[in-house]
């Protein structure tokens, strides 16, 4: 062989490998740091410090970062999504836990978990806007399909907020069922599915009219959703230490399956061709992956302490 | 054998999450707190593998090597149970109680109105990106903060009324670490709840920043003869050291007219600020009882407890008594 077609082959061999090779990042919570797993391997290939409480993230609605949410350093960290090296910190972002942009791309939101506070930033450049007082503990957050409202869970007082995000205004609150944690809007933009962490189901809200229509039984400690991609069904996190993840259909608004996940299953991420699903193990300091063809945990990747949010690029569709 | 130990550990926290603490917690409606329930079970198994780890290092040491003889051990018998009651997280958990809604509250309040405290990353940056390096910073932080709470617990009347408790033991051995007023433990998590909302200590490093001060300390207070030698005893606190902290009588020097080596694992705060002592012999510990009530409160644990609120009631209401050390 040539050496110009040597080094042509192992160009291309190195280009194939990188291209299949994936990053997971995985935040642990406890410890400061961020996992990076190789997808193909399922190996943590590194542990890279990142800040004081990394809990949640979220892409940007480019996919060129990922944003790390850190509650106590006040901040927010960007990651490149694949190879899971930092970007660059934005300052000054007062305690945030749980993130999202609003559909639109015109909002930023972050929720204050621990100091009961919602704070709305132009998505463009992370410019505080408002601020809006949230008590007690919002949680998770869900937009409607117009981007006119963000719904905040509000754990303890057991209630969903919505704020209005042209007036920057609360519009309403109501009472659902014993701590609401995860909160997502169905692709029909219809109802709102709420985890009722504090028992066992999941409450559909008709938040037109602000009603609840249903409870779907799920399993212990109901807490997050992860769409599957779809445009019908979503995932539920059960997370208690037996643990449990359901597979809700949001025509039917019934639980249609549901896996064995132990180790109180939190956040969660499906491949793109929809056969993994990823899930932090909470209380496990593990990344329990679902083998949904199998339907059993086919493998888990020891991780930090109190491992919580988890992405990789080659996602399912998030509806 | 570390991998096997930590999925033991792993699992008997989880075990005990699941069987005992969530459901209280959904029992009770307080399902809000599980992540914080099991953090707490972490807190309070550590606290188990510390005190354990201790009793069988220090015991031993303590029987063959003692810097006392005693003809029996009853005295020590009250410390066991200030032992048992903070490693397994009675007092913290109360300390947390009481403390944390007006914390939380004051921190929401500046957040409110955009005031962020900055946070030693903040001026320090890099050490963002130096776990290591940051925890030793912490680390010696969070120790310069405890000898001047130290130093002041000896020199504020009122305080030492408290600390006095903590003192009060004839006989010392690592078991005596614990033994504090409960106002004390009130007192010292405030002092550094302020602490951390001053420089944001990180939750990540708070329990091994805990664990290696419960250690030293621990070793510090063990009945033994044991000395880290001339530099060593300059480097960091060991028993010798500390007994001069709690010996019956203090040095003649005025100087040391409040006590000496406050230190609690860096002797380099004592050398700094001039209350460094160090002999080669081996001081009695102990306070001097004046009154009955101290004498009963020797051993007695509700005694301490009611001696204390009595004394520090005393020291900030009548202003001419004496201080009890002298």
């Amino acid at each position: 062989m040539k050496p110009a077609h040597l080094i042509g082959s192992v160009a291309l061999a190195c280009l194939a490998a990188s291209a299949c090779a994936e990053t997971a990042i995985v935040l642990n919570s406890g410890d400061e740091n961020v996992s990076l797993i190789d997808t193909s391997s399922y190996k943590e290939t590194g542990r890279i410090p990142a800040c004081k409480e990394p809990h949640h993230l979220m892409a940007t609605p480019d996919d060129s970062a990922v944003i790390v949410a850190c509650a106590i350093s006040n901040e927010l960290v960007f990651f490149d999504p694949r190879t899971g090296q930092e970007q660059k910190r934005v300052k000054n972002i007062s305690d945030p836990y749980q993130l999202g942009f609003s559909p639109d791309k015109k909002w930023f939101v972050a929720n204050s978990l621990r100091l009961d506070r919602v704070d709305l930033y132009k998505a463009a450049d992370f410019s505080l806007v408002a601020r809006v007082p949230a008590a007690k503990t919002p949680s998770h957050m869900a937009f409607d399909k117009a981007s006119q409202y963000v719904f905040v869970t509000l754990q303890e007082s057991d209630e969903i907020l919505a704020i209005d995000l042209k007036t920057q205004q609360p519009v309403w609150k109501m009472s659902v069922g014993p701590t609401p944690a995860g909160i997502y809007m169905t692709p029909d933009d219809k109802y709102l599915l709420v985890a009722i962490m504090g028992a066992d189901y999941v409450e559909v809200i008709d938040w037109r009219a602000r009603k609840s229509v249903k409870k779907i039984t799920t399993d212990k400690a109901a807490h997050n959703f992860l769409a599957r991609g779809d445009g019908r069904h979503v995932f539920v996190s059960n997370r208690s230490m037996k643990g449990s993840i359901s597979l809700v259909d949001t025509q039917t608004l019934s639980e249609v399956e549901q896996y064995d996940v132990p180790g109180g299953p939190d956040d969660m991420e499906l491949r793109a061709d929809g056969k993994e699903l990823w899930a932090t193990a909470r209380f496990a300091r593990k990344v329990q992956v679902l083998d949904l063809q199998q339907k059993t945990v086919s493998r888990s990747i020891p991780v930090g302490r109190s491992p919580h949010g988890v992405f990789f690029l080659k996602h399912a569709a998030r509806q | 054998m570390m991998d096997w130990l930590g999925e033991l550990f792993i699992s008997t926290q989880g075990w005990l999450f699941d069987t005992l603490v969530q459901p209280l917690l959904f029992a009770i409606g307080l399902a809000s707190y599980a992540e914080m329930g099991f953090d707490g079970i972490e807190f309070v198994l550590l606290g188990v593998v510390e005190l354990g780890t201790a009793f069988l290092l220090l015991r031993p040491l303590e029987a063959m090597w003692p810097a006392e003889q005693w003809a029996e051990r009853r005295a020590v018998r009250v410390d066991v149970l200030y032992a048992l009651l903070n490693r397994l997280g009675v007092i913290p958990l109360a300390v947390f109680l009481l403390l944390a809604p007006g914390f939380s509250e004051l921190e929401g309040w500046m957040r409110f109105h955009d005031v962020i405290p900055h946070q030693l990353e903040d001026w320090l940056p890099a050490l963002d990106h130096h776990p290591l390096a940051s925890f030793l910073i912490y680390l010696v932080i969070l120790d310069f903060a405890e000898y001047w709470r130290h130093r002041l617990s000896h020199t504020w009347r009122w305080w030492w009324a408290l600390h006095g408790i903590h003192h009060s033991q004839r006989q010392m051995s690592f078991w005596t670490d614990s033994r504090n007023h409960l106002l004390d433990d009130l007192i010292a998590g405030f002092w550094f709840a302020c602490l951390s909302l001053l420089i944001g200590v990180p939750p990540g490093h708070f329990l091994g920043l805990l664990i290696a001060l419960r250690l030293v300390e621990n070793l510090s207070h063990t009945n033994t003869r044991l000395t880290f030698g001339r530099i060593g005893e300059r480097l960091i606190v060991g028993p010798r050291y500390h007994r001069w902290h709690h010996a019956l009588d203090l040095p003649a020097n005025p100087r040391f007219r409040y006590g000496c080596n406050f230190a609690i694992l860096l002797p380099v705060w004592d050398i700094l600020f001039g209350t460094l002592y160090l002999r080669d012999d081996i001081p009695p510990t102990g306070i001097h009882e004046k009154t009955p009530a101290e004498f009963a409160a020797r051993d007695a644990f509700w005694a301490q407890q009611k001696l204390g609120l009595q004394q520090f009631a005393r020291a900030l209401f009548r202003r001419n008594d004496a201080p009890r050390s002298t």
